[in-house]
């Protein structure tokens, strides 16, 4: 039992080393078959390959992971009869290097978890890379290998650089939420102490304690934070096979360019990223992106490029995904929401086109379907949303289509504004409180038995918090203030009863068993040692109208 | 002082239980060649239900318990276990019983399925009870209601009826295919 602890461990460890290379090998590829296929001949980046191919192979060794260390052996070979002989550097060779470097990831990701379909094309992939390699008697592998040595080294890192495992980072931050609880209750103890002795300079000591702690914790929880940073690019990264394997199977040139790869992440964020890209991207080559001879009669390049692009925004991150095709067809989406009895929301197009994201709006013909896959831009959405972020997309009939993800730098502590709707708290991330607003009496009206108050200028949907939140709902009017919440370019208000204060709120996932409440997204704990729910700004605002 | 709020632990029924807990696994095995089962039983109602020792992590006092919006009828809400969020459960409607607010007696079950800790809201906590495994017979029909779902036999002691739970079954569904959910 121990020991398969421990093998389970060596894989984790192996898997986090070798993956990152085998993608880079790959990117790596994939880049030469492009070149190649331009008419260069140049081999000088697969000369800097070896180090890093050898390093797969001895790693793969020592874990016993044979269809590994087959591959990149052959792989090996693959690369040393390319810089030998230069009339093989062709696109059947780079063929041969992308779908081995492609199978190798593949096989490194799933490490843990023997056999599977990858292990099975290693015995393909293998068979017609030597039958390649014996047709091509040039190779002189031997040379090759001797001169590896020396490149090996560079693979070990800074010497002030060490691995840690990343739960080891989240037991951290565990025990800093615990701290940061235990530090929200001081405020009010302090107050009942003040309230007791009176004034007394202990209490002005203490006081000066309290603030200190509290700038220290700051600190404390933004070094923390670094640690757990990476660069997107880790995500961007497994995107250019996807979207080569894709434009293959459509019959499509499309490039993948990226912008901001080095633009940091907290980890557990980019976990979760990766799932809903691949929807997007997917979409774009498969949907957004037309077929060469159209392209062609629209006066456009036959090669499409989707670019991946992040930057940072004050403490948000914004990914987009944009293609150069032919745009959302907007006539189709409106019919297709008509269909569907679907209230469009007023506004410009862009509002419009958000329908796409609304649940059950995926269509076998239009946007938002991955031909026999079934799966939809809602799911890439709800992930979005599930995430504290924001999806927004803007198309020009002709010149493409842009998503827009709004993300959270972290997921783990999140600024938020505590209020009260009968008489129970929640947190409201306060990325999505656009303002909140004492009311006036009078100043919510009803339209269309819906309730509306004005907010600069314009008049946004009302919602009572006791009725979205399944309390005993009050009559509208009854409650004494009113948080707009916003989401993209939407908004919502909700009337709640109180306004408690502003704190950094440490989130818990909600376990399963209290099912998907869609207007909760997680679970924190309050200074008083109570939980309080973490209403889903997002979710609220984009949801439909409450009836 | 709230922050003390959360420290059900160290109360001491809590830690004897927990004493009791500890001990069980090794007096089980020494003197007992017949299978035996080991169960926690509590209280709903009238009835008393058990279920096997080896799921139970701990028993603790109810706390204040948030509610979670539009979840699941049986879901009671989710408490604080040590920082931890724990969902409890409303076993009682779970099994057809009217709901009912914790009494002074009432105790929350923390019990791992699955590597799930899940909460179960109980009316009172009666004891660990040894069973041979050989008096668990199928639920009689007097117990075989439309919640029979949830049971796995029924153990006779003396004038004892306990009903042995299903603690995969009474978890499982999980809120995914349970319609039941609070406002529309």
């Amino acid at each position: 039992m121990a020991d398969e602890n421990a093998f389970a461990e060596l894989i984790h460890e192996y898997v986090a080393e070798c993956l990152p290379l085998a993608e880079r090998v790959s990117d790596a590829f994939l880049e030469i078959e492009r070149a190649w296929h331009r008419g260069g001949r140049d081999a000088q980046a697969i000369a800097e390959l070896k180090g890093t191919l050898h390093t797969l192979k001895g790693n793969s060794a020592m874990m016993g992971l044979a269809p590994m260390q087959r591959l990149a052996h052959l792989l090996e070979d693959l690369c040393a009869l390319a810089l030998a002989d230069e009339g093989a550097r062709g696109l059947e060779l780079a063929g041969l290097l992308v779908e081995g470097s492609g199978l190798l990831v593949d096989l490194v990701r799933g490490a843990a978890e023997p056999g599977g379909a990858a292990a099975e094309a290693v015995g393909g992939f293998a068979g017609r890379a030597s039958e390649y390699l014996a047709a091509h008697p040039a190779a002189p592998a031997a040379a090759l290998r001797l001169d590896r040595r020396r490149s090996d080294r560079r693979a070990e890192g800074d010497a002030g650089t060490i691995r840690v495992d990343f739960r080891r980072l989240d037991t951290l931050l565990e025990i800093f939420g615990e701290a940061m609880i235990e530090q929200s209750a001081l405020p009010e103890v302090h107050r009942r102490l003040a309230a007791r002795v009176g004034a007394s300079p202990e209490l002005a000591d203490l006081d000066r304690v309290v603030v200190a702690l509290g700038s220290t914790m700051k600190r404390l929880e933004s070094a923390l934070m670094q640690t757990r940073l990476l660069p997107i690019s880790t995500v961007f990264g497994r995107f250019n096979r996807l979207v080569r394997d894709l434009a293959r199977g459509e019959q499509k040139q499309v490039r993948l360019e990226t912008e901001g790869g080095e633009m940091l992440l907290d980890k557990s964020i980019l976990d979760r990223l990766g799932e809903p890209l691949v929807h997007l991207v997917t979409n774009a080559v498969v949907h957004g992106i037309e077929r060469e001879d159209e392209r062609l009669r629209r006066g456009k390049p036959p090669e499409a490029t989707v670019t991946l692009r992040a930057s940072a925004l004050a403490d948000r991150a914004v990914v987009s995904i944009s293609d150069d095709g032919r745009g959302l067809d907007a006539a189709r989406i409106l019919a297709r929401a008509a269909a569907l009895g679907m209230d469009l929301p007023e506004g410009d197009a862009s509002a419009a086109y958000a329908v796409i994201f609304a649940p059950g709006f995926s269509t076998a013909d239009a946007v938002s379907q991955v031909a026999g896959r079934g799966v939809g831009l809602d799911a890439a959405a709800s992930a979005i949303h599930a995430l504290g972020g924001a999806i927004d997309v803007a198309s020009e009939p002709g010149r493409g289509v842009t998503f827009t993800l709004t993300l959270p730098l972290t997921l783990a502590i999140v600024r938020s504004l505590i209020v009260e709707v009968d008489r129970e708290r929640y947190a409201v991330p306060l990325s999505h409180v656009a303002e909140t607003v004492r009311l006036e009496p009078g100043a919510v009206h009803e339209i269309n038995r819906q309730g509306v108050v004005m907010w600069r200028g314009a008049a946004i949907h009302v919602a009572d918090g006791g009725e979205i939140l399944g309390s005993a709902p009050e009559r509208v009017g009854g409650r004494k203030y009113c948080v707009v919440l916003s989401a993209g370019p939407r908004r919502r208000a909700v009337l709640v009863d109180r306004l408690v204060g502003h704190q950094d709120v440490v989130v818990k996932r909600l376990d399963a068993t209290v099912g998907r409440p869609d207007v909760v997204s997680g679970a924190t704990i309050l200074g008083d040692g109570r939980v309080a729910c973490i209403l889903d700004a997002a979710g609220i605002v984009t949801q439909r109208a409450v009836a | 002082m709230p922050a003390s709020r959360g420290a059900e632990a160290a109360h001491p029924a809590v830690l004897e239980f927990a004493d009791r807990l500890a001990a069980a696994p090794e007096a089980a095995p020494a003197p007992a060649p017949a299978a035996q089962l080991q169960l926690i039983t509590f209280r709903l109602d009238a009835e008393e239900f058990g279920i096997p020792i080896e799921s139970v992590r701990e028993v603790t006092r109810v706390g204040d318990i948030t509610r979670v919006p539009r979840s699941p009828r049986h879901v009671r809400g989710v408490t604080n276990l040590r920082g931890r969020i724990l969902p409890v459960l409303e076993i009682r409607s779970r099994l057809g019983l009217e709901p009912l607010d914790p009494g002074p007696r009432a105790r929350i079950v923390v019990v791992e399925v699955q590597g799930r800790l899940v909460g179960l809201l109980v009316d009172a906590v009666a004891q660990v009870q040894k069973v041979a495994a050989d008096r668990v017979v199928p639920p009689p029909d007097e117990v075989r209601s439309a919640h029979t779902d949830y049971l796995t036999g029924v153990v006779h002691l003396d004038r004892r009826l306990i009903i042995l739970l299903d603690l995969e079954r009474v978890l499982g569904a999980g809120g995914a295919p349970s319609p039941a959910v609070s406002a529309p």
